[in-house]
C-alpha cells in the first residue's frame, strides 16, 4: 500500500516573488536578494555579475521581504514575514559567514478574516515600527524601541477593509501610511493615517485623495526631498502629497511592479503585464514637484519585482516568464528599445499542466511542461540525467576495453582508437574523409586482448597484454621496445600513463616500469600475498605525467592498498569489508581535492578523501551505482575533469560545491567508456554498449536539463500522443491591439521532436479548451484527441455550455471527427473501459463511441453521476473513479457495468479545495489542495458498516507549501527493475513556483527509517529565522493544523549529505547507525529524481 | 526623444559590472548558490526578541486606555464586582466620553 510517502524536489521553485538591493553582506557589499516564495537567494554584485553566493530555504512561503537599516547598524538586516504569519529578521554574521535570526515572532491573531489580496508588509522608512496588514480591518504594528530592537506586536483596527496597498510616507515627523483602498461602490481612494505609537492608534493623516483610477493598484512612496506618494492606475498615474498632485494619462496597462533608480526618488521603472518596461520621472524645479513623465524603454519579461542594481543594470524577476538581468542602454537599438536582455534565469512557473513522455524511447521519462503565462508562455523539457548526442555508431560484439591515442605527444586531437575484444586487438583511426576506419599501428599486438593502451612521452604508444609491454613510436607505429612478462606469469591487469607503468601478474606479483626515449626499464617488484584486481596510477600530484601514487585493488582480502612510488612500500590499506571484490580503481582530483575511489564487483562505489601529505583515506563513502561490476575512467568536459562509472547504470561522477555527484548518463548499459577527441569528433567519448560502438558528445554535466519552447502564448493543457508522435496543447494567446484587448483559444498540434506547430484548430469566441487526452475506443483502433471545452461568457458565474471535440491526426493535421454539447464546463476527460469519462460542472458523464449507419462516429451519453460542487479533476483505475471536488475533497466513484450506472462509494468529508488528485494504488488517494497541502485518503473496504465504507479515511497529511497543479504517475530517471529503488512507485508534480516534485511511496521499513532521520535532522540542521520545520510541515488550513503524517520531507533528508563530518556523526550517534549506512540510504533516495 | 532622462544611471561601486562577459541570452544562467543548512545555534534570537502580539484585543486595551486615563480616581470598586459590571462601567463612560469614528 501506498501510505508511507516521500516528498522530494527534483527541481526547485524558479518563481521569483520578491527582490531587493541592499548592503546584507558587508557595509562595502551590494546584493541582490531575491525570493523564490520558499527560498531566498543571495547574490552579490561584482564586476563579472550577479554571484550567487547562497540559496537559503524558508520554512514558509515569503509574504514580505524587506532590506531596512535601524539606527547605528553599518549593514542592512533582512525582514520576511511568512504567509503563515512568521515573522524573522535575519542578520549576516561575515565572520562565521551564517545568517544569523536577530528577532523572529509569530504575528498571527486568533480571529480575523486573512485579506483577499494579499498580506502587506512595510517598514517605516525612519525604522519607528514595521506595518503589517494581514487580517481585514485591522493593521498590526511592530514598535522598535530606540536601539533598534522590536517589541511587541499591537493591532489597529484600519476601518477600509478592501485595502489594496499601504505604504509608509517619508519625510513624516510622525510615522505615516497611506492607504490605496476601494469602497463599497467599487471607487478607489487614498487615505493617510498617523500612527501614533503612544495611543496605539491612528489619528487622521495629513492628505486624502478621492476618485482614483479605477485601476489603481500600487503605490510607490517618493523619498525626500519630493516626498508624497506616486499612485499608478491602469490609464493614469498620479502623484499626490499634502501640497501638489499631479497627473498624467498612460497607455492602459496594468502595473504590478517597480523599481526605484534614484535615491532621491526622482525615477521610477515600472513593468506592465505585457512585459512593456518604462521609465517614469518625476519632473521637478528644485524640491518643487511640476510634472510627471513616462518613457517607453522597452521590452522584458513580465516582471513580478524590478530592482535596480547598479551602473544601469536592473534585475527584472519573473513569475510567468524567465528572470533576466537587463543592461539600460543610453542609445536606442534599431527596434527602439534601451533595455538588452544580458542573462536569463530559468522559471518554469507557472506549471499549469505536463505530461511524461519517453521520447528518445531509452526507459526514461522526460516532463514535458506548459510553462509560464501570457506572452512569456513556453513548453519546457525537463529531462534527469546526462544525455549522449550520437554522433556516429558502428556494431561491434564483445568489447572488452578501449583506449584512444595520439599520433604525436604534442598533438591536440586523439587519431587512433584501440579497441580490445577477447582474443584481438583492433585499431580504428579517423581518415582523411572523417570516417572511422580500421588500420594497423604495426608495433601493436593484434592476437591478444590488450589489457591496456596510453600515449607515452617522445611520441610513443604502450600497448600491455598478457604477454609483455610494447612501446611503440607514435610516428613510425615501430616496435622501439618490449618487456616481457616471465613464463607462466601472464599479465592479469595494468595501466600506465605517460612515463610509467605498474602491471600484476598471476600470483600477486606486482611489476613497475618507467618509460625512457625508446626504453621500458624495470624499476621495481614487489610480491603481494594475493591476487591482485585493478590497479591505477592516474597523476593527481603536481606532475600531470608521473604519480608518486598506486592504488592496487586486492582478490581474497578485499582491500585496497596504495604504494608509494617508484619503490613499491605499502603507505596504506583499506579493508573494504563485504565479500565483493573490487574491480576498478582510480586516483582523481575534483575541484583541486584529491579522492580515491573504488567501484565493487556489484555495482557499489566507495570514495575516500586522499590526504596527499599522510596519504590517510577517510571520509569513506558508500553509493549504489547499478548491479553489475563498474569500470571507472576520467573524461573532461569543458576543462573540467569528471569519471564515468560505466556499467548497467552508467553514471558520471562530479563535484561541486566540493561535493560529490552522481548523475544518470542516459543510456541502459556501458561497458567501456574512453574519450575520444578527435578532430572530426571533438571532445567525444566512444562508448562500448549492447554490441555497438558509439561515438558522441556529452552534455553539459548537471543533473537536470530544461530545454524551453517559447510558445508566446499560454499553454494550458497538454498531452502526447504515441501513435502519432505529436503533442497537443489547449492555448490562449492575447492579442492587445490599442483599442481592445481580446484573447483568442486554440488547439494546437505540435511535432514530438521539432516542437513546431504543424496543425491549429481554432475554438470560438468565449470558448476556452479544459481538458485534452488521447485515447482509443472500443472496437475503434485510431488515436483520438479528447478536447472537453467551455464557453466562458462574461455574464455567466459558471460556463453553461461546453463541447467535448474528438480528433483524429491526419496528415499531420488535426481533423474533427465527432463534437457533442455539453450542458456546462468539461473540466477533465479520461479514457475508461473503451469509452470516455468526462467531468462537466457538477456531474461526471459516461460517453460511449457509437458507429452510426453512415459510417461516421458519435459520443452518446450512457450515464452519469451528479453530485458535486464542481468535478474538476478525475482519474480512473479499472471501475473505479476518483473525483477531486472544487470544495468537496475527494471522491470515490464505482461504475456498474450491469446497470449502466455510476455510483458513489465513499468520500472524505472534509471541505478541501482540491488542486489535483491521483490514485496512488487501488485503495489509497492522493490529493493536492489550494492551502498548499497534500493528503492521502484510504478505502476503507474492511468497514463494519455502511456508514464506515462509505468515508475515506485521513491517512496522511503534509504540508508541501506549494500550489500543486498537477499529478502524474512516471519517473524522472530511469528504473532499472533490479536497482533498490526500481521497486519504488513514484508520482511526479508541477507546481505554480515551478517547482518538479516527486512523490515516492516506501515500503514502511524504509519510512520508519527515514522518519527517525528526519527526527534526528531537525535537531541538527536549524531553521532559518529560527523556523521550525515540524510546523512548517503541518497541515494547514483556515480551519485546522495538524501535525504532519504519513509523508517524509526528502528535501530535508537528503540535506544530511550537504553536511560536515561532524554534524553528520551527530546524526549517526542518535540514529545508533554508521555515517556510512546513512549516506548509501539517503544516497539511493536521491535516485529517484 | 527621451534620451535626457535614460542615462546618467546612479551607481554605488563603478566596477561593478564592468567585466560581466553576457552569456548567449538563449543559453541561461547555470550558476547555482550553494544550499544553506544552518546547525549553528544562532538561527534563535536572544530570548527578548521573540515577539508576540499583544493578547488584548482592541477593544478591551480601550477600555483599559480609556480607563487608565479617565476612571483612575473612581476605580476603588470591590474587587468582588462581577464581570459584568466591570465591563459596564468603561463602555458607558467611552460611549459618552468619546466620539464615535468617523
Amino acid at each position: 500500500m501506498s501510505t508511507y510517502n516521500y516528498v522530494v524536489t527534483a527541481h526547485k521553485p524558479t518563481n521569483v516573488t520578491h527582490s531587493c538591493v541592499g548592503n546584507f553582506t558587508g557595509p562595502q557589499q551590494l546584493n541582490l536578494i531575491i525570493a523564490k516564495c520558499t527560498r531566498i537567494e543571495i547574490h552579490l554584485l561584482t564586476p563579472e555579475g550577479l554571484q550567487p553566493m547562497l540559496d537559503v530555504p524558508v520554512y514558509g512561503r515569503i509574504a514580505t521581504l524587506e532590506l531596512f537599516r535601524p539606527h547605528g547598524e553599518t549593514q542592512d538586516l533582512l525582514f520576511i514575514a511568512t504567509e503563515r504569519y512568521k515573522i524573522c529578521v535575519l542578520q549576516w554574521d561575515a565572520d562565521a559567514h551564517e545568517v544569523i535570526t536577530r528577532c523572529m515572532g509569530d504575528v498571527s491573531d486568533r480571529i480575523g478574516r486573512p485579506t483577499d489580496n494579499g498580506q502587506i508588509g512595510i517598514i517605516d522608512p525612519d525604522c519607528r515600527l514595521i506595518g503589517l496588514h494581514l487580517y481585514d480591518g485591522l493593521f498590526k504594528v511592530i514598535p522598535f524601541d530606540n536601539k533598534g530592537q522590536l517589541k511587541e506586536a499591537f493591532n489597529i483596527r484600519l476601518e477600509e477593509l478592501q485595502v489594496l496597498d499601504i505604504k509608509f510616507l517619508y519625510g513624516c515627523p510622525k510615522p505615516t501610511i497611506v492607504v490605496l483602498y476601494q469602497d463599497n461602490k467599487d471607487a478607489r481612494h487614498v487615505k493617510t493615517y498617523e500612527v501614533s505609537l503612544k495611543d496605539k492608534d491612528f489619528v487622521e493623516g495629513p492628505w486624502s485623495q478621492n476618485n482614483l483610477d479605477n485601476g489603481a493598484d500600487l503605490l510607490i512612496p517618493v523619498p525626500p526631498p519630493f516626498c508624497g506618494v506616486l499612485i499608478i492606475g491602469e490609464e493614469t498615474i498620479v502623484y499626490c502629497s499634502a501640497s501638489a498632485f499631479k497627473a498624467i494619462p498612460i497607455r492602459p496597462s496594468i502595473t504590478r511592479s517597480y523599481g526605484r533608480v534614484d535615491a532621491d526618488g526622482s525615477r521610477y521603472l515600472l513593468g506592465d503585464l505585457s512585459g512593456l518596461l518604462h521609465l517614469l520621472v518625476i519632473a521637478h524645479e528644485k524640491e518643487k514637484v511640476t510634472g510627471l513623465k513616462i518613457e517607453l524603454l522597452g521590452e522584458t519579461s513580465v516582471p513580478s519585482t524590478i530592482s535596480y542594481l547598479d551602473n544601469a543594470f536592473v534585475y527584472v524577476g519573473s513569475s510567468y516568464g524567465d528572470s533576466q538581468l537587463v543592461k539600460l542602454n543610453l542609445h536606442p537599438d534599431a527596434k527602439g528599445s534601451y533595455v538588452e536582455v544580458l542573462e536569463k534565469y530559468v522559471n518554469l512557473g507557472p506549471i499549469v499542466d505536463f505530461c511524461v513522455v519517453d521520447l528518445e524511447r531509452q526507459g526514461q521519462g522526460q516532463v514535458v511542461t506548459c510553462s509560464g503565462a501570457y506572452k512569456d508562455g513556453s513548453l519546457r523539457i525537463v529531462r534527469n540525467g546526462i544525455g549522449i548526442n550520437e554522433q556516429a555508431s558502428v556494431e561491434l560484439q564483445g568489447i572488452k576495453g578501449m583506449w584512444s591515442l595520439r599520433s604525436a605527444t604534442d598533438d591536440v586531437y586523439d587519431t587512433f582508437l584501440v579497441v580490445s575484444f577477447i582474443s584481438e586487438t583492433r585499431i580504428l583511426a579517423m581518415n582523411l574523409e572523417d570516417e572511422l576506419e580500421e588500420t594497423e599501428i604495426e608495433g601493436f599486438c593484434s592476437e591478444l586482448q590488450t589489457l591496456f593502451c596510453h600515449d607515452a612521452v617522445h611520441n610513443q604508444l604502450v600497448q600491455v597484454t598478457s604477454s609483455s609491454v610494447r612501446l611503440v613510436s607514435s610516428i613510425s607505429r615501430e616496435l622501439k621496445n618490449e618487456w616481457r612478462a616471465p613464463a607462466d606469469y601472464s599479465i592479469n591487469v595494468a595501466t600506465a600513463n605517460a612515463t610509467q607503468v605498474l602491471l600484476a601478474t598471476r600470483g600477486g606479483h606486482l611489476v613497475y616500469l618507467e618509460i625512457g626515449d625508446g626504453i621500458l626499464v624495470e624499476k621495481k617488484h614487489a610480491q603481494l600475498k594475493y591476487d591482485i584486481s585493478c590497479l591505477d596510477i592516474n597523476p593527481i600530484g603536481e606532475n600531470p605525467n608521473y604519480s608518486n601514487l598506486a592504488a592496487v585493488g586486492m582478490w581474497t582480502d578485499i582491500s585496497v592498498k596504495i604504494f608509494s612510488l617508484p619503490d613499491l612500500n605499502l603507505i596504506t590499506e583499506e579493508h573494504l569489508g563485504g565479500e565483493i571484490i573490487p574491480r576498478s580503481v582510480l586516483l582523481c582530483a575534483f575541484e583541486g581535492i584529491p579522492y580515491l575511489l573504488c567501484a565493487l564487483g556489484d555495482g557499489h562505489l566507495l570514495n575516500f578523501l586522499l590526504n596527499l601529505s599522510t596519504h590517510e583515506l577517510t571520509d569513506r563513502k558508500k553509493v549504489s551505482l547499478g548491479t553489475q561490476p563498474i569500470t571507472l575512467r576520467t573524461f573532461s568536459s569543458k576543462n573540467t575533469t569528471h569519471v564515468f562509472a560505466a556499467s548497467d547504470r552508467p553514471t558520471v561522477i562530479y563535484s561541486s560545491n566540493k561535493k560529490l555527484l552522481y548523475s544518470n548518463v542516459n543510456l541502459k548499459e556501458v561497458s567501456h567508456m574512453c574519450p575520444f577527441n578527435s578532430a572530426a569528433f571533438p571532445d567525444s567519448l566512444a562508448i562500448a554498449k549492447e554490441g555497438e560502438l558509439t561515438i558522441g558528445t556529452i552534455d553539459d554535466i548537471q543533473k537536470l536539463h530544461i530545454r524551453s519552447i517559447p510558445l508566446g502564448e499560454h499553454a494550458r493543457r497538454i498531452c502526447h500522443q504515441e501513435q502519432s508522435r505529436t503533442f497537443a496543447i489547449c492555448s490562449l494567446k492575447y492579442n492587445q491591439s490599442s483599442t481592445e484587448e481580446s484573447e483568442m483559444h486554440f488547439i494546437r498540434l505540435l511535432d514530438d521532436q521539432t516542437f513546431d506547430f504543424i496543425s491549429t484548430y481554432a475554438l470560438d469566441q468565449f470558448e476556452y479548451g479544459c481538458s485534452i487526452l488521447s485515447c482509443s475506443f472500443s472496437d475503434d483502433n485510431n488515436a483520438y484527441y479528447c478536447v472537453g471545452t467551455a464557453y466562458v461568457m462574461p455574464e455567466e458565474n459558471e460556463p453553461t455550455k461546453g463541447r467535448i471535440l474528438v480528433f483524429i491526426v491526419e496528415d499531420g493535421k488535426l481533423q474533427l471527427v465527432a463534437e457533442k454539447e455539453t450542458k456546462g464546463a468539461v473540466y477533465s476527460v479520461n479514457a475508461f473501459n473503451g469509452k470516455l469519462l468526462a467531468a462537466i460542472n457538477q456531474k461526471i458523464q459516461l460517453y460511449k463511441w457509437m458507429l452510426r449507419e453512415d459510417g461516421t462516429r458519435e459520443l452518446q451519453s450512457e450515464c452519469g453521476h451528479h453530485g458535486h460542487i464542481l468535478a474538476l479533476y478525475v482519474q480512473t483505475r479499472g471501475d473505479f473513479i476518483v473525483v477531486g471536488d472544487l470544495m468537496k475533497s475527494i471522491s470515490l466513484l464505482i461504475y456498474k457495468h450491469e446497470e449502466g450506472a455510476i455510483e458513489e462509494r465513499a468520500r472524505d468529508y472534509n471541505a478541501n479545495w482540491m488542486s489535483a488528485v491521483e490514485i496512488l494504488d487501488d485503495d489509497v488517494y492522493l490529493g493536492a489542495e489550494n492551502n498548499f497541502n497534500l493528503f492521502t485518503v484510504r478505502k476503507n473496504s474492511e468497514g463494519a458498516t455502511d456508514e464506515e465504507r462509505g468515508r475515506l479515511e485521513v491517512v496522511g497529511e503534509y504540508h508541501l507549501g506549494e500550489f500543486v497543479n498537477r499529478f502524474q504517475h512516471g519517473s524522472l530517471v530511469m528504473r532499472l527493475p533490479d536497482s533498490d529503488v526500481g521497486h519504488i512507485p513514484t508520482v511526479i508534480f508541477g507546481t505554480v513556483n515551478g517547482v518538479i516534485g516527486v512523490i515516492a511511496s516506501l515500503p514502511q521499513d524504509q519510512y520508519v527509517f527515514m522518519e527517525k532521520l528526519q527526527t534526528s535532522l531537525r535537531k541538527v540542521i536549524k531553521g532559518v529565522g529560527g523556523l521550525s520545520h515540524e510546523q512548517w510541515r503541518s497541515f494547514y488550513n483556515e480551519k485546522k493544523t495538524a501535525d504532519s503524517k504519513s509523508f517524509l520531507d526528502g528535501d530535508l533528508i537528503e540535506s544530511f549529505l550537504d553536511l560536515g563530518r561532524n554534524r553528520m556523526e551527530e546524526v549517526s550517534k542518535s540514529m545508533n547507525v554508521s555515517v556510512e549506512e546513512l549516506m548509501k540510504r539517503v544516497e539511493e533516495l536521491t535516485r529517484l529524481h | 526623444m527621451g534620451s535626457w532622462i535614460v542615462g546618467n544611471w546612479p551607481s554605488f561601486d563603478p566596477h561593478n559590472f564592468s567585466q560581466l562577459r553576457p552569456n548567449d541570452p538563449s543559453a541561461p544562467s547555470k550558476k547555482t548558490p550553494i544550499t544553506y543548512h544552518p546547525t549553528h545555534e544562532r538561527t534563535l534570537p536572544p530570548p527578548d526578541q521573540v515577539i508576540s502580539s499583544e493578547a488584548k484585543n482592541i477593544l478591551l486595551r480601550q477600555f483599559y486606555q480609556r480607563g487608565d486615563e479617565k476612571l483612575r480616581p473612581k476605580r476603588a470598586a470591590p474587587e468582588n464586582l462581577a464581570p459584568e459590571q466591570e465591563c459596564k462601567h468603561p463602555r458607558a463612560s467611552v460611549a459618552s466620553s468619546s466620539e464615535p469614528p468617523k
